[in-house]
């Protein structure tokens, strides 16, 4: 029992109390910020590098929903027009909103319907579905539940039977052998439901966009209700997402 | 015994590979087996060119490789399966047959690797099923309880017991080794960062080693010692994860948070890093892309002294309680000689009592220079797979706290020209749960002829298997978080 209070001790306080203003490492790759300046004749340089083509010109602008958060485009543009800043909040709740110009300053979700937020707003379980997820996503969403996020405090949880969730989050781009099992957890979520995908594979297919090996009819048929960008989304990325649809302080 | 002896990462002629006929490479291949090599691939060199083969067999006591290949043009694709006698290719052979249309004859039991609903030997193929009286089968996945990824178990039980586990993969079977021959130098990292997200560092570590050869680059050696610190950055992390997670399958849940919060501060220690939490964004052809200053050391060091201080605290509370014993001990045993035949590695095979970690026998990148300690145990059980964890979480943080102390000065990228061609190289890494290898081979043009990864899943997925035999089904979830498997590094 002694010891027992001393890994208690141990532990002091590590859950982050305020979600919405943590300073993350001065390294860490948030929402990109196009400088108001003109990219110089001719340059493709951001382009011709982004892994996921996640990158237009004539307004330059990148697509958070392709965007892996490499550092490529930064390092390769010769006027420093692309700056990745810490700011983590990413969410988005349509996907023309994923879309990063010049004017952009943030990006938050619209507000949920009335309705959502009357059935949802004091409690969200949700049931996640890993579809050629690499497990760097899944890791993310489990440490949500760890003694630093706790994300159980705002009433929003994993649940293991999707009988009982409000939703899924999905993770991957959806391979081939897990798109009958994707259709089938779905359909099993009782309605009203949500869906919410997590990571730059679930949104845009990422890396793998360009594989035979993935099948993605299921994103076509069924309405979004959340993206999460990121290769992985940090779990504060979530958390927030979550707090600013839901209309929670 | 006509064989290629190379070592890890050394750049070989890809036409120095001796081809022999279908029967002398089936009798070189099982002579080196029979001396006691692990196979490690059994793959094409050139994907255009599936009826030439070659067979990898790695010999530990040695620390060479050994490359033999078998020419099946103008013959049937028909072989003799070396399985019955050793288990450990078995798995290597429906791989080749799933692929690439080969037939191992008398093989003891072709099964589906990553595809779905295949046709084996003219049949379509069927779970191993057990049936007499109040015999069961339980089925459970490709969704699991949990936030995991997806598989198919099969259960064939009597009561309570496992009598067999089938386990039956590929449903996060993404194509990564295609992609990677379509991708260019700056998209491979990231595919390689993507493998298993869990061992984001290990498999980029393993790819651009095995680039850097084809390059023909040499690192400094702080480059080096920086991608060392930070793969035992990530053995850590994934093991603090690994003893959370066996915790919380016991129910034991002090322990499982208190892993919890030292894991986070691991993986904050490569976000200081990279930026990542994984440590995606690290590597680069030629080095890394981030520098150690003194902002960042001071940072990994606090981050993991409070690691170091507290992990021994909390592994003696975990381990010294009866219920956890009585959990862990005699709870899933693959016992050495089993563990040697099915050709287990990394972690499982260590807890098992056999010496296999590449760091110690194909040393590479800063291990050749600044050795880590083999750690070996017996039992095999769940006690052993979690115990051996904590003893490797204490080694590495000797290590990294060795290493960043003494960090010579040096550019942290060097210059890279042109692949080689017709030219080929295999490199092995130790990820966190085992032997990773990438094998890269390189056309006329330069360009990639072919790519093949093996996952350590790829090998320990029938460990769990043989783990479970006589094993109570309600300590599944515990055995499966003991070996903690990638489904993504096993289906790529």
């Amino acid at each position: 029992m002694d010891d027992a209070i001393k890994i208690r001790i141990l532990q002091g306080d590590p859950v982050i109390h305020d979600v919405k203003n943590v300073q993350l490492p001065s390294r860490y790759r948030g929402l990109p910020k196009i400088a108001d300046k003109k990219c110089p004749d001719k340059c493709t340089k951001c382009i011709d590098v982004c892994p996921t083509n996640a990158i237009r010109l004539n307004p330059l602008s990148i697509d958070l929903g392709l965007c892996i958060f490499c550092p490529l485009c930064e390092e390769y543009c010769p006027e420093k027009i692309i700056h990745f800043t810490q700011d983590y909040r990413l969410v988005v709740d349509k996907k023309e909103k994923l879309l990063v110009t010049k004017d952009t300053k943030f990006i938050s979700p619209d507000i949920a319907s009335e309705k959502i937020r009357k059935y949802f707003g004091k409690s969200l379980k949700l049931r996640q579905i890993s579809a050629g997820g690499c497990n760097g996503c899944e890791l993310e969403l489990n440490a949500l539940s760890n003694v630093n996020f706790d994300m159980g405090r705002y009433g929003i949880e994993f649940v293991a039977s999707p009988r009982h969730a409000d939703g899924i989050v999905i993770t991957g781009p959806i391979t081939q052998n897990m798109a009958k099992a994707t259709e089938i957890c779905y359909e099993a979520v009782p309605n009203p439901k949500i869906i919410i995908l997590f990571g730059a594979c679930a949104i845009s297919g990422g890396v793998f966009k360009s594989s035979e090996a993935i099948q993605r009819k299921f994103l076509e048929e069924n309405k979004i209700d959340l993206y999460i960008p990121g290769c992985p989304p940090h779990p504060l990325t979530f958390i927030n997402g979550l707090l600013d649809w839901l209309d929670k302080k | 015994m006509k064989s290629l002896e190379v070592q890890n990462n050394q750049l070989f002629d890809k036409n120095s590979i001796p081809y022999l006929n279908k029967n002398e490479f089936r009798n070189s291949v099982l002579d080196l087996l029979a001396k006691g090599c692990r196979m490690i691939s059994l793959t094409p060199v050139d994907k255009k060119e599936p009826q030439k083969i070659i067979a990898v067999l790695a010999d530990s006591s040695s620390s060479t490789i050994h490359i033999i290949g078998g020419d099946f043009n103008g013959v049937n694709l028909e072989f003799e399966s070396w399985a019955n006698e050793f288990p450990q290719t078995n798995y290597f052979e429906c791989e080749l047959s799933e692929n690439y249309g080969y037939f191992p004859l008398n093989h003891p039991w072709l099964r589906p690797v990553r595809k779905q609903n295949i046709i084996l030997g003219n049949q379509p193929y069927h779970f191993f099923k057990l049936e007499g009286e109040e015999v069961h089968e339980v089925a459970v996945g490709p969704i699991h309880a949990g936030i995991i990824e997806p598989g198919h178990f099969r259960f064939q039980c009597h009561g309570e017991v496992v009598y067999n586990l089938e386990i039956n993969l590929g449903y996060q079977h993404r194509g990564v080794e295609n992609l990677f021959l379509q991708s260019n130098s700056d998209k491979r990292i990231i595919l390689a960062e993507s493998i298993a997200g869990d061992t984001t560092i290990g498999h980029a570590f393993a790819h651009c080693n095995a680039i850097e050869s084809l390059y023909n680059t040499k690192l400094s050696l702080r480059a080096e010692i920086v991608r060392t610190i930070a793969a035992e950055i990530e053995r850590i992390a994934m093991h603090l994860s690994g003893l959370g997670g066996i915790s919380n399958d016991i129910g034991f849940a002090l322990p499982a948070s208190a892993y919890g919060r030292l894991r986070t501060l691991a993986i904050n220690s490569l976000a200081a890093i990279c930026g990542s939490r994984f440590g995606r964004g690290l590597f680069v052809y030629g080095g890394v892309r981030y520098d150690f200053n003194e902002e960042i050391i001071n940072a990994v060091k606090n981050n993991l002294s409070i690691v170091q201080n507290d992990v021994s605290q909390i592994t003696d509370y975990l381990f010294s309680s009866v219920g956890t014993l009585s959990r862990f001990e005699e709870t899933g045993t693959v016992k050495k000689e089993l563990a040697k035949d099915i050709g287990l590695v990394g972690l499982a095979a260590r807890s098992s009592g056999l010496e296999e970690d590449a760091r110690i026998q194909f040393p590479y990148s800063a291990y050749r220079y600044n050795p880590i300690s083999m750690i070996t145990l017996s039992t095999g059980d769940v006690f052993a797979r979690a115990r051996l964890r904590a003893l490797e979480i204490e080694e590495s943080l000797r290590f990294i706290f060795d290493q960043i102390e003494n960090l010579p000065q040096g550019e942290i990228k060097s210059e890279i020209n042109t692949l080689k061609t017709n030219a080929g190289v295999i490199s092995i890494v130790e990820g966190w749960r085992g032997e990773i290898v990438h094998i890269a081979f390189t056309d006329e043009k330069g360009n990639l002829s072919n790519y093949k990864i093996k996952d350590p899943s790829f090998n320990n997925w029938y460990g769990l298997s043989l783990a479970l035999r006589e094993t109570g089904i309600s300590d599944f979830p515990l055995c499966n978080k003991s070996f903690d498997l990638s489904y993504a590094g096993h289906d790529l």
